[in-house]
């Protein structure tokens, strides 16, 4: 493993560091400015570095605990931010798993039937997908609207609705899971069907277990877009205590007033599942799965 | 057990067709192997047989029953891949139990039916690992149990043993005659490997651009080729080849005027040729003698390669397609450039036509 080196390799080593710490550091810049307008006294997007005073007053407001103001008087928490972080939460998990489930019977159709206008299809799902979707959004309300008619919990102002139109951004997904399952060798399944599975069987006990990975990738990617989009839940998600939290802290912002303090703690709350839900999804992304299978 | 009956099998992909019309019988416990050059189709039969490739015209029938829309699972075969196949994620034990956990086997039959192939195989110290931790010899192995665990009716092997070092193969061969002497169960075999065929076949099936060239016992196909291709496909080194013209015919013999001008009689039945017509004399290698006297041919020594147990002669004869390969003792002393004269024993000498098709060899012992 020794490899011999070059007497230049040390700076070079140095020098690779520096600029690493430095990109880390442009990084982490806007997040460390975020924290510390959350922990500032007062709404303001600009101030000391270091703060000299440490505040809770956005925290508490935020996880909805009144606080007791510098003038004296009480203040009340004027917005449910822990419902609508719930409410990113079940719509983001729900259309995760929903779209997870889509996808991947999707990919398989892709990646090993046999049927026609198959390579057009999936191209035009790609291309489909290319299409913004903030161009879509009167042609979605339209749709939302029209459905609500039908199937109220699916309408307008619902989860049920902003979940089904997440949903519907399953393309991306089915490129991923098809392409790692074309990686996967085919004889393995064949190997299971000669054992006596049926087709779905083979899908379920050979096929998934060795795709676990990318599923976990997958799913974490369905889940962050589902707590950080905006345009489409604004549009759907009218009422205050159906927002979900990319919307909902919008409400700090005022025309005449911008609560910067409380919106910065809201804004680090969402990214709260978020990780949460990474280091979860970590243990199973596991490499080396599909060794061993077949000669290499 | 049961037989394997092929009538008239077919497949296209699309439009074109890689089987052309397939007959074949295999008996019930036979050991029967596919060879041919790669893409001759000898694959594709045996996933045809096995269901995972549909039929596009013909019979296939397994034990008696019509299996054509029959799926894999219920046909009562077993496959081992080339690729191993394995499942990565689960254990040997596993491996093996998977076609009895989806019959629904009790736990206690599948333990003992893993536990027996294990046995045959000897690899009961493996069962708790995965595949990834073995190494190429004993995944084929546990490749070979899960297909026994499953007590088939019938045994389909794809090229099994082509991804394995020489050493390992030869032994892995000798276990795959040994497993068929004791279970007893029909096997169908596909290589590519010439040598494998001739060791572990009752019968040999001869495959060409995906029609059958000739079905027969190792040593039929060794001494009485139907046709050019069956002659130079079997035996290593190949048998050379040398055109020449009918200069007389007759009922157990016949005498072949070569390019150079010289005569070589050969012990066939050539009552259907015709003097004058342009024939292939085929004589392998090892059927060479050194005594200078009577149907020899000659030609300029170009190499010798010296292996040990034999010495390998490359002489170029004028009418020969490529170089003569003759096989001498390991003690020859030939050198490159020499003008060396052959023998070709009357009894050893094959005659094939202008069409390729062999004439009946004399019958000499």
């Amino acid at each position: 493993m020794a490899v011999v080196l070059d007497k230049s390799h040390r700076w070079r080593v140095v020098a690779a560091h520096l600029g690493l710490i430095c990109f880390i550091a442009l990084i982490m810049f806007p997040f460390l400015m975020i924290l510390l307008i959350s922990l500032r006294p007062g709404n303001f997007s600009t101030g000391d570095l270091i703060p000299s005073q440490i505040s809770l007053e956005h925290w508490k407001l935020v996880l909805g605990i009144p606080y007791q103001a510098a003038d004296g008087r009480l203040v009340e928490p004027e917005f449910p931010v822990l419902l609508w972080l719930w409410n990113s939460i079940k719509v983001a998990a729900l259309s995760g798993l929903i779209g997870l489930l889509l996808s991947t019977t999707c990919a398989y159709a892709f990646a090993r039937m046999r049927f026609a206008f198959k390579a057009q299809l999936i191209n035009s799902l790609m291309l489909v997908q290319m299409f913004p979707t903030v161009l879509a959004l009167v042609a979605i309300y339209a749709i939302f609207d029209q459905i609500g008619g039908y199937v109220p919990w699916l309408g307008l102002d619902t989860h049920g609705g902003l979940i089904l139109a997440y949903t519907g951004g399953i393309a991306l997904h089915i490129w991923t899971i098809k392409g790692y399952f074309d990686t996967i060798p085919v004889e393995i399944e064949e190997a299971a069907k000669v054992d006596g599975a049926t087709p779905f069987q083979a899908f379920r006990y050979v096929l998934l277990p060795m795709a676990v990975p990318i599923l976990m990738v997958v799913f974490l990617l369905a889940f962050i877009q589902g707590v950080n989009e905006y345009p489409i839940a604004s549009v759907l998600l009218k009422q205050q205590d159906q927002l979900t939290i990319a919307v909902g802290i919008k409400m700090f912002l005022y025309e005449q007033k911008y609560f910067w303090g409380d919106f910065a703690a809201a804004a680090i709350l969402s990214g709260l599942p978020i990780s949460i839900v990474f280091l979860l999804a970590q243990r199973w992304m596991t490499s080396g799965l599909t060794a061993g299978g077949v000669k290499g | 057990m049961s037989d394997v009956v092929l009538r008239g099998i077919r497949k296209s992909f699309g439009d074109i067709e890689t089987l052309h019309g397939i007959d074949l019988d295999i008996k019930d416990g036979e050991f029967v192997v596919f060879v041919g050059p790669s893409g001759c189709g000898k694959s594709t039969l045996l996933r045809t047989i096995a269901g995972l490739e549909d039929i596009t015209s013909g019979d296939l029938h397994i034990g008696g029953e019509r299996c054509n829309d029959t799926p894999p699972a219920k046909r009562g075969v077993a496959m081992v891949f080339q690729s191993y196949a394995l499942y990565p994620h689960m254990t040997v034990a596993e491996n093996m139990a998977f076609g009895l956990k989806l019959a629904g086997v009790s736990k206690e039959e599948m333990k003992q039916a893993v536990d027996r192939a294990a046995r045959i195989l000897q690899i009961e110290h493996l069962l708790e690992r995965k595949p990834k931790a073995l190494s190429g010899g004993q995944r084929q192995r546990v490749a070979i149990g899960r297909a026994i665990v499953r007590k088939p009716n019938v045994f389909l092997f794809d090229e099994p043993l082509s991804n394995l070092d020489a050493a390992l193969r030869v032994q892995m061969r000798i276990e795959i005659t040994k497993l068929h002497r004791e279970l007893n169960t029909t096997m169908v075999y596909v290589t590519h490997d010439q040598v494998e065929a001739m060791t572990l076949a009752d019968r040999i099936v001869v495959l060409n651009a995906g029609n059958v060239e000739q079905v027969g016992s190792p040593l039929e196909l060794y001494h009485h080729p139907r046709n050019l291709f069956v002659a130079g496909f079997i035996g290593s080194p190949k048998m050379n080849f040398v055109e020449g013209k009918l200069a007389a015919i007759g009922a157990n013999h016949a005498t072949v005027q070569l390019a150079d001008g010289s005569m070589v009689t050969a012990a066939v039945d050539a009552s259907a040729g015709q003097v004058g017509g342009k024939v292939t004399l085929g004589i392998r290698p090892e059927h060479f003698e050194f005594s200078a006297s009577g149907n020899t041919i000659s030609g300029q020594l170009i190499a010798v390669e010296h292996l040990g147990e034999a010495t390998i002669c490359y002489l170029q004869v004028p009418g020969a397609s490529e170089h003569l390969v003759v096989r001498a003792d390991a003690e020859h002393e030939a050198k490159p450039g020499e003008t060396l004269s052959v023998r070709l024993p009357e009894t050893r000498c094959y005659l094939f036509n202008e069409a390729g098709l062999a004439f009946q060899r004399v019958k000499n012992s």
